[in-house]
C-alpha cells in the first residue's frame, strides 16, 4: 500500500512538472477554454521573475503588426524544462497556442508544450 | 612556566568540553535526513491548496457563510479577468501556509535549536524554533509567521521522525491558494503541521497541515507531499518578484503593463485609471 501510494505520488509529480505553472497569481485572467494560435517573430524574451515573457510580433494580412505580450512560467520552472535565458532570441519565428487575456487585449499565457519554431521543430530537444 | 602550562591544560580541557557539548547539542543521527531539494507533489494547473481536489470551488473549503460569500465574489471577479482577493499578484508574498505548497523548490536544514525551511518562491525563510521556548507575549505579524516546533519519535526507535509545528502571527490578508480562498481578516489563524518521511520511501516527505481560523466552521486539514530531487547537485534559481512584475493595481482595478510600457486592460470593457491629478497639472 505504501509503495502504491509512493508510485502514485511520484507519477503525479512527473505530470505536474510537465505543465506550465503560474507561481504568483491566478491564471483565471486567461481564457483557457478558448486558446488561439499565433505565428510571429520574437521581439524579446524576458527570462525574469515572477514570470517570463515572450513579446511576439504578429503580422496578419494587410494589417499593422501587433506585439503580443505572452506570460509564461517562472524561470525556475522553465529551467526544469531545459530552458534558459538564451533559448529564444530576437528574430526567432514561432508558432504558439496561447490562452488569451479575457479583455481582448493582445496578451495571453504560453506554455512550453504548445510552443514550437515556425517550421515545427521543438524549442528544446531534450529535457 | 609551570603556571603557563596549567593555563594551557585548562584551555585544552575547556575546548574539548565545548566540542563535546556541541556534539551533544546536535547529534545528526537522531534526526531524519531531509537534506536536498524538495519539489511539490500533486495538484495541477493553478496549484490548488488541497492537491486532491480541483482548483477553485472544487476545493470545498469549510468557510463560514460570510467568508463563503467573500470567496464566491472573488471567483466572479477572477472569472471576469480580475485577481479577486489574492494579493500575491502585486508581489505581496504568499504567506503561511500557502507557501508550503512549494510551487517552487524548498530546502530544509535541521539543527538542534532551529529547523530552517528555505523556499525559493518569494525567497521566503521559515525559522521553526525547536529550542523549547515559550510563545512570546507579543508577536509582530509576518508573512512566514512565528513557528515553534517539537521533534517526536513516533515509533520509539530512538530517532526523531516527525516535526510537529505550530505557526501564529501571520500577516493578513492572505489566501490558501491562487483561487483566493480567504483567511479571516482578524489575523488570528493558527497553522499546525506534522512533517514526516514516507514509511516506504524516504525521498517522499508528507506534511499534514491543519488550519484553525475564524473564517472556517471547523479546522481544515490538508496533506501535501514533496519528493526529493534525485540529483546530488540540484538546480536552484533566484526568485525576485519585483524584478519584472507586470501586474499593477491602480485605484480598485488591476491592469497589466505591456511590453511597450503602457497599460493593458484585463477585463472586457475595463476603463483606464482615473487621471484627475494629471488633468489638474495641465490646467
Amino acid at each position: 500500500m505504501g509503495r502504491l501510494l509512493t508510485a502514485i505520488l511520484v507519477s503525479a509529480a512527473l505530470f505536474v512538472c510537465g505543465k506550465a505553472v503560474m507561481a504568483h497569481h491566478s491564471f483565471a485572467m486567461f481564457d483557457t477554454e478558448n486558446p488561439i494560435e499565433l505565428e510571429g517573430t520574437v521581439q524579446e524574451f524576458k527570462f525574469t521573475s515572477p514570470h517570463t515573457f515572450i513579446l511576439l510580433v504578429v503580422k496578419k494580412d494587410g494589417a499593422e503588426p501587433v506585439t503580443w505580450n505572452l506570460e509564461g512560467a517562472s524561470p525556475s520552472a522553465l529551467v526544469r524544462d531545459g530552458w534558459s535565458s538564451k533559448t529564444l532570441k530576437p528574430g526567432d519565428e514561432l508558432q504558439m497556442k496561447i490562452d488569451p487575456l479575457r479583455s481582448g487585449a493582445p496578451g495571453g499565457a504560453w506554455g512550453v508544450q504548445k510552443t514550437k519554431f515556425k517550421d515545427g521543430r521543438p524549442i528544446v530537444v531534450s529535457h | 612556566m609551570r603556571h603557563r602550562s596549567t593555563i594551557g591544560v585548562f584551555t585544552l580541557i575547556a575546548a574539548l568540553c565545548m566540542t563535546v557539548a556541541g556534539a551533544r547539542a546536535f547529534d545528526e543521527s537522531k534526526y531524519p535526513n531531509w537534506k536536498g531539494q524538495w519539489l511539490r507533489v500533486g495538484g495541477g494547473q493553478g496549484a490548488p491548496w488541497d492537491p486532491t481536489k480541483p482548483w477553485g470551488p472544487g476545493q470545498q473549503p469549510p468557510l463560514t457563510p460570510q467568508y463563503q460569500a467573500i470567496f464566491e465574489a472573488n471567483l466572479r471577479d477572477q472569472a471576469a479577468g480580475g485577481q479577486g482577493t489574492d494579493p500575491s499578484y502585486r508581489c505581496i508574498p504568499v504567506a503561511m501556509p500557502r507557501v508550503m505548497i512549494a510551487v517552487q523548490p524548498m530546502e530544509i536544514v535541521v539543527s538542534a535549536d532551529t529547523t530552517y525551511v528555505m523556499l525559493e518562491l518569494f525567497s521566503m525563510l521559515r525559522r521553526i524554533f525547536t529550542d523549547g521556548r515559550e510563545w512570546p507575549k507579543e508577536l509582530e505579524p509576518s508573512y512566514a509567521g512565528y513557528s515553534i516546533g517539537k521533534w517526536e519519535d513516533s515509533d520509539g526507535d530512538g530517532r526523531y521522525d516527525t516535526l510537529a509545528v505550530e505557526t501564529r502571527a501571520i500577516k493578513v490578508p492572505h489566501s490558501y491558494d491562487s483561487s483566493g480562498i480567504p483567511f479571516h481578516e482578524d489575523g488570528e489563524a493558527i497553522i499546525k503541521e506534522r512533517l514526516y518521511s514516507d514509511k516506504a520511501n524516504p525521498n517522499i516527505l508528507h506534511n499534514e497541515i491543519t488550519s484553525i481560523d475564524n473564517a472556517l466552521t471547523r479546522p481544515w486539514t490538508v496533506t501535501r507531499s514533496y519528493r526529493r530531487d534525485a540529483s546530488p547537485r540540484p538546480l536552484w534559481s533566484e526568485y525576485v518578484c519585483t524584478e519584472d512584475n507586470r501586474h499593477v493595481r491602480i485605484g480598485n482595478e488591476n491592469y497589466v503593463i505591456a511590453g511597450d510600457g503602457l497599460l493593458m486592460p484585463v477585463r472586457k470593457g475595463q476603463q483606464p485609471p482615473d487621471l484627475k491629478y494629471f488633468q489638474q497639472t495641465q490646467r
